[in-house]
């Protein structure tokens, strides 16, 4: 700018052009230090977010590598010999790897499964463009929408007359209905991102409507169908209100293990903490290794259910 | 598609889905007009658990809650997840993962588990810091507030805990929709000399209009239905005032000693046509998109 200003710059108009020119400078200089104020200010502020965000976890590791008559004291105690007593003691003295098995068993079958039948729905969702595949999906809105209990406390008593309450099988298949909506929307979006004369070409070479979903769609959907099956596996990893509807000894799954352990005494509250970190470290590794996927799935619309 | 391919396509995820939802769902609407119990058939009460519902105080107190609930969590997740989302957008390549994935942990962790992680922060009994921290910077002003046994202290708790695990939500929405705004409409503001508030007020946030509409109503339906992090944050809730609608209904059909199925179940329903007519514009929305198509 200050070249261009130069060439043009006569006799008459030097001074001028030298006062703005030093203008310029001190609002280049004011805006540098504004920016640097915010860059502060904005620095600070996500770190504080952050810290706050992580603390109740942090928090909760701590106690649980308390020794146990000072895991809880008021005021809090900062030096401590720390041990991993409580880890050992929720391993042999409760069934903290029975209900961590339960959680992995039911999400996994959960995620399996929702896959399996939620991909062809959705596929066709995507390509099919009758009034069935909108009902479907504004059905799907909606009983996405539903409050739970209006489907899980009848569920309860159908399981308990089907002599099926308290097992992973029920709770695995309670958790795949309740989410199949949840499934259909995001990998439909997923779908219909890829081009239909992909479809058109591979069925003019000779594919069948299924072949074309199994050889061109699904390996074309690899980012899809992951991003899917984390957010099924999370759903049913976290679901509280229907595992503890629907089971009571058997298949107890760790947050409804940990949520009966608040009104205990000392040890016990530290094994719930020390269930907390067990439970929180493997999903803290999913949130980093897999966070590409998260926020895509976020973005495609696709929301908890 | 053909439509045989269709059918043969949607057929077993819509058994599940339908067949699995439809069936209890059928049953809890058949429960809302019976007196009935697990395990045995009901009789016939008209509309009876419908008036005892909406005569119920309780009821009454816990839409307030759940509603006041709702507006105070989601206007500030609104407000502080776009800040957060503005200055994660500036973020460069190396720090921006590391604070996305220390902003999902609560999200991705149970919510009744994150909760329970919460209450020993305030709870005085388990050597909660935060009074002790508030106190050491405050020389004592702060006192010991009920955080659990006061209605007030612990509405907060409960809507800072609600704040927790849903902010990173409305922020990761918030910053995809940041990524759709036009970098040339930006600059062409900057030319004629838009203040960056006046950038936000009059080129961004119009644009993301969809986004925030979208998180506009996710967070007013999961609002509506919080349940896990009650349990863990208020085991007075009753006595309280600080019931949800969801927790009442799991007081009434499910925990309390004379279970009322049917009064739940009236409820449950109530709260489905409230939950529709949230949805309405939505599903509008929706009808619209497919005609154009």
């Amino acid at each position: 700018m200050s070249v261009q200003v130069g060439k043009a710059v006569d006799v008459t108009t030097a001074p001028l052009v030298a006062a703005s020119t030093a203008t310029l400078e001190r609002r280049a200089h004011r805006g540098r230090s504004r920016r640097r104020t915010v860059a502060v200010i904005s620095g600070l502020v996500l770190t504080a977010t952050c810290i706050l965000m992580v603390f109740p976890f942090l928090w909760a590791a701590l106690s649980s590598t308390k020794p146990t008559d000072v895991a809880f004291s008021n005021p809090p105690v900062f030096r401590y010999a720390p041990t991993l007593q409580p880890y050992v003691d929720l391993w042999q003295t409760t069934n903290f790897y029975l209900y961590l098995g339960n959680t992995l068993v039911v999400a996994v079958i959960s995620t399996l499964v929702a896959l399996i039948i939620g991909l062809p729905c959705a596929y066709a969702l995507s390509r099919y463009g009758g009034v069935a595949s909108l009902v479907l999906l504004v059905l799907a809105l909606v009983f996405r929408a539903l409050p739970r209990f209006a489907v899980v406390l009848p569920m309860y008593e159908i399981s308990k007359s089907l002599g099926i309450y308290d097992t992973t099988y029920a709770l695995a298949a309670a958790l795949i209905a309740i989410n199949q909506p949840f499934t259909i929307w995001l990998l439909r979006n997923f779908f219909t991102e890829i081009p239909r004369e992909l479809d058109e070409a591979a069925m003019v070479d000779g594919c069948t409507r299924f072949g074309v979903l199994r050889r061109i769609m699904i390996p074309l959907m690899g980012p899809g169908i992951l991003t899917a099956g984390i957010f099924v596996f999370l759903f049913a990893f976290q679901e509280y209100l229907t595992a503890a509807v629907l089971t009571d000894v058997s298949a107890k799954t760790v947050p409804v293990f940990i949520a009966t352990q608040i009104g205990q005494n000392l040890p016990l509250l530290q094994q719930a903490s020390a269930a907390t970190v067990l439970l929180t470290l493997p999903v803290v590794g999913i949130a980093f290794v897999a966070q590409k996927y998260l926020v895509a799935g976020l973005a495609s619309g696709a929301v908890k259910g | 598609m053909k439509r045989r391919e269709f059918w043969l396509l949607v057929t077993p995820s819509v058994i599940v889905m339908f067949g699995f939802m439809l069936v209890p769902l059928y049953r809890t609407v058949r429960w809302s007009f019976e007196r009935v119990e697990y395990g045995s058939p009901g009789t016939s009460v008209g509309f009876g658990n419908y008036s005892a519902a909406l005569g119920d105080a309780r009821l009454g107190r816990a839409v307030l809650f759940t509603l006041g609930l709702t507006v105070v969590v989601t206007a500030f997740c609104l407000v502080f997840g776009y800040v957060l989302a503005t200055l994660v957008n500036q973020l460069g390549r190396r720090l921006r993962p590391l604070v996305l994935g220390v902003m999902l942990i609560s999200y991705v962790l149970p919510h009744v588990v994150g909760a329970v992680a919460y209450s020993w922060l305030f709870d005085s009994n388990f050597g909660g810091i935060v009074n002790f921290v508030a106190n050491k910077l405050s020389g004592g002003a702060f006192g010991e507030p009920l955080w659990f046994t006061e209605a007030w202290p612990n509405r907060a708790i409960v809507a800072a805990n609600a704040v927790w695990f849903m902010l990173p939500f409305a922020m990761l929405m918030i910053l995809a929709g940041l990524q759709g705004v036009s970098s040339e409409t930006l600059e062409a503001a900057e030319i004629d000399g838009a203040g960056p508030l006046q950038r936000h007020l009059y080129v961004i946030i119009p644009s993301i209009r969809g986004v925030l509409g979208f998180v506009l109503l996710i967070f007013t339906m999961d609002v509506l239905r919080i349940f896990d992090s009650l349990i863990a944050l208020s085991p007075q809730a009753v006595g309280l005032g600080n019931e949800s609608i969801m927790l009442y209904i799991y007081n009434v059909a499910f925990r309390e000693g004379a279970v009322n199925l049917g009064l739940g179940s009236a409820i449950s329903v109530l709260t489905i046509l409230l939950i529709l007519v949230l949805l309405y514009p939505s599903i509008r929305s929706l009808v619209k998109e497919a005609q154009a198509a």
